[in-house]
């Protein structure tokens, strides 16, 4: 096969989540709702509580973080919700395609969606609450988004390992993971303030270091991107090859037939 | 090419339960499979058709058993063997709110098609199911034998040499369930696919089977033409009579050739293996009674079903 149609299979999950969002009006809600509500609340909490302009950015950064990190992971996830839910899964692996052709493509138009909802947050944090992303240059920004996505691809692809193993029912998982993410990865308060033993799980996930990175653009202080980006890349790797293996023992066990069902 | 499409020695299949019970659904099936020939699964529901389809188009494995498809090993290089298959299944599902056309393509992408050539093959398969007038129509919205036809224009998109046809009539009306048929024969023909079908339906196996399997509690119990299945069944044919009057039914059980006798009131069922050497004898022995109607009557398959789900 030529590169055109290898591509092809990479941009067909996209393809999919595009067309079905673009039908859905609840996607306004995912896209323009809910990290409204979330921004508006973590911006207007800083100006109650009179915190000065560093620990302004500090929790902005948290709250956009999580915003996009939570659009971004669901789009990896619908890749095989959106067949789960239309019982439609049995027409994908009936295809000759591997768990990185609809892990990535779902990506690509995850990373989309989550830059407008970051461009979007970007502008009203600006304006209202006098915080500008583009502050800290570029570069840091760009290392920062790329961080966040790809934990967002990470938890995405948890999502779908989780729906293979488990069937129907682990479609909650979709929803909770991101609420972990919350409470130990120092979206609004630093990684310190944890008990030990959630310090030690915070350390283990990527978003920690790569807030902490881009915080220190702001406000000085250590930071150690280079484990953030070895455990993302060591995390992707992983769960790619969990998937394909999950995918395998849905062969075994049959559960691919019983979410056609 | 000359390996068989399908080689299947062995398989079994279990299904496990999460609190450690399990199901064989699948017992030992062998059968091997002829290029471009047409091979029908058949049997009661629960009799592991779906099972034993799914396994031979590599959506699941099974736990024993060695099966080569198109000249591969199925667990080890199924992924190369499902750019030459394709399924239609039962009810078939499609993503929602995406129309006929975005269907295909969307398939289309995940066969490696693009360009035009991804475009032409939509529109192509659009024009030999008759969808095109419904290509911008929702699939939530599309009626039970449109999505039938939509399934089975998505089966080709990889113009398969393989084809899985998991009881594509089942739910449809009888003329779209005929026109269906019509279709599969045809795109039989065109392409000189192999396919296998399963179904419960007689005369959709008589009339597009070139061979059968019968499957009851996930065994095969009977494989060979439909023809030779009536033939070695001994089944027989069966006289139909209505009549008037008395007939010595004890004199027509002793005729040479008669298999079987039910009587009621006024009609008598006679299973017959030979019926041109006995008819005229059977005839004779409504002599005191007036045939008001008699029919003979081959056996079908449907004969064959009650007979082999005993």
């Amino acid at each position: 096969m030529n590169w055109q149609g290898e591509l092809n299979k990479y941009l067909a999950s996209a393809y999919k989540n595009w067309l079905i969002s673009r039908r859905n009006v609840f996607t306004l809600f995912e896209l323009f709702f809910w990290p409204m509500i979330s921004l508006l609340s973590i911006g207007l909490l800083t100006r109650f509580l009179k915190v000065d302009s560093s620990m302004v950015s500090f929790l902005l950064v948290g709250a956009i973080a999580l915003t996009i990190l939570q659009v971004a992971q669901i789009d990896v996830a619908y890749v095989l919700l959106f067949d789960m839910w239309s019982k439609s899964i049995k027409n994908t692996f009936i295809a000759p395609i591997n768990s990185y052709h609809l892990v990535f493509g779902a990506m690509l138009f995850g990373i989309l969606r989550g830059s407008v909802v970051f461009f979007i947050l970007a502008m009203v944090s600006r304006y209202l609450f006098g915080f500008n992303f583009q502050d800290g240059g570029l570069l840091p920004l760009l290392i920062f988004l790329a961080g966040v996505f790809s934990t967002a691809a990470v938890i995405g692809i948890t999502v779908c390992i989780s729906i293979l193993t488990f069937g129907q029912k682990a479609d909650v998982a979709a929803w909770s993971l991101s609420g972990m993410i919350l409470l130990i990865s120092g979206i609004y308060y630093p990684v310190e303030v944890l008990p030990q033993l959630l310090q030690t799980l915070a350390r283990a996930i990527p978003l920690t270091y790569f807030l902490e990175y881009y915080r220190s653009v702001f406000i000085p202080g250590p930071h150690n991107l280079a484990i953030g980006v070895f455990l993302a890349v060591f995390y992707l790797v992983l769960g790619l090859i969990l998937l394909d293996g999950a995918i395998e023992r849905a062969r075994r066990t049959g559960i691919l037939l019983r979410l056609s069902e | 090419m000359t390996e068989k499409p399908i080689k299947a020695a062995g398989i079994c299949k279990t299904y496990k339960g999460f609190l450690g019970s399990s199901a064989t659904v699948l017992h030992d099936i062998s059968l091997e499979i002829e290029e471009g020939e047409i091979f029908g699964l058949l049997g009661p529901n629960g009799s592991g058709k779906t099972t034993l389809i799914s396994i031979f188009s590599t959506l699941i494995f099974p736990e024993r058993g060695s099966l080569s498809i198109l000249g591969m090993d199925a667990r080890r290089h199924n992924k190369e063997i499902r750019k030459f298959i394709n399924i239609s299944t039962a009810k078939p599902n499609f993503p929602w709110s995406l129309t006929v056309r975005e269907n295909l393509r969307y398939y289309g992408m995940l066969y490696g098609l693009h360009g035009s050539a991804l475009s032409r093959t939509v529109e192509d398969q659009m024009d030999a199911f008759e969808l095109g007038e419904f290509r911008d129509m929702k699939f939530e919205n599309l009626s039970t034998g449109l999505k039938q036809r939509l399934s089975l224009a998505k089966a080709m998109l990889n113009q398969p040499r393989l084809l899985f046809l998991d009881e594509p009539t089942t739910g449809l009306d009888p003329d779209i369930s005929i026109k269906t048929r019509m279709l599969i024969k045809r795109i039989h023909q065109e392409q000189n696919i192999s396919v296998v079908l399963s179904t419960h339906y007689m005369p959709e196996a008589e009339m597009l089977c070139d061979r059968i399997a019968f499957l009851r509690k996930g065994r095969i119990v009977a494989m060979d033409t439909p023809r030779n299945l009536k033939r070695h069944l001994g089944l027989g044919e069966r006289i139909v009579v209505t009549y008037e009057g008395s007939v010595d039914i004890a004199a027509l059980q002793g005729l040479p050739g008669v298999l079987a006798i039910k009587s009621e009131r006024d009609r008598l069922e006679i299973v017959i293996d030979r019926v041109e050497d006995s008819l005229d004898r059977i005839v004779k022995l409504f002599c005191a009674a007036r045939i008001l109607n008699i029919t003979v009557r081959e056996p079908d398959l449907e004969d064959v079903f009650l007979e082999l789900a005993r």
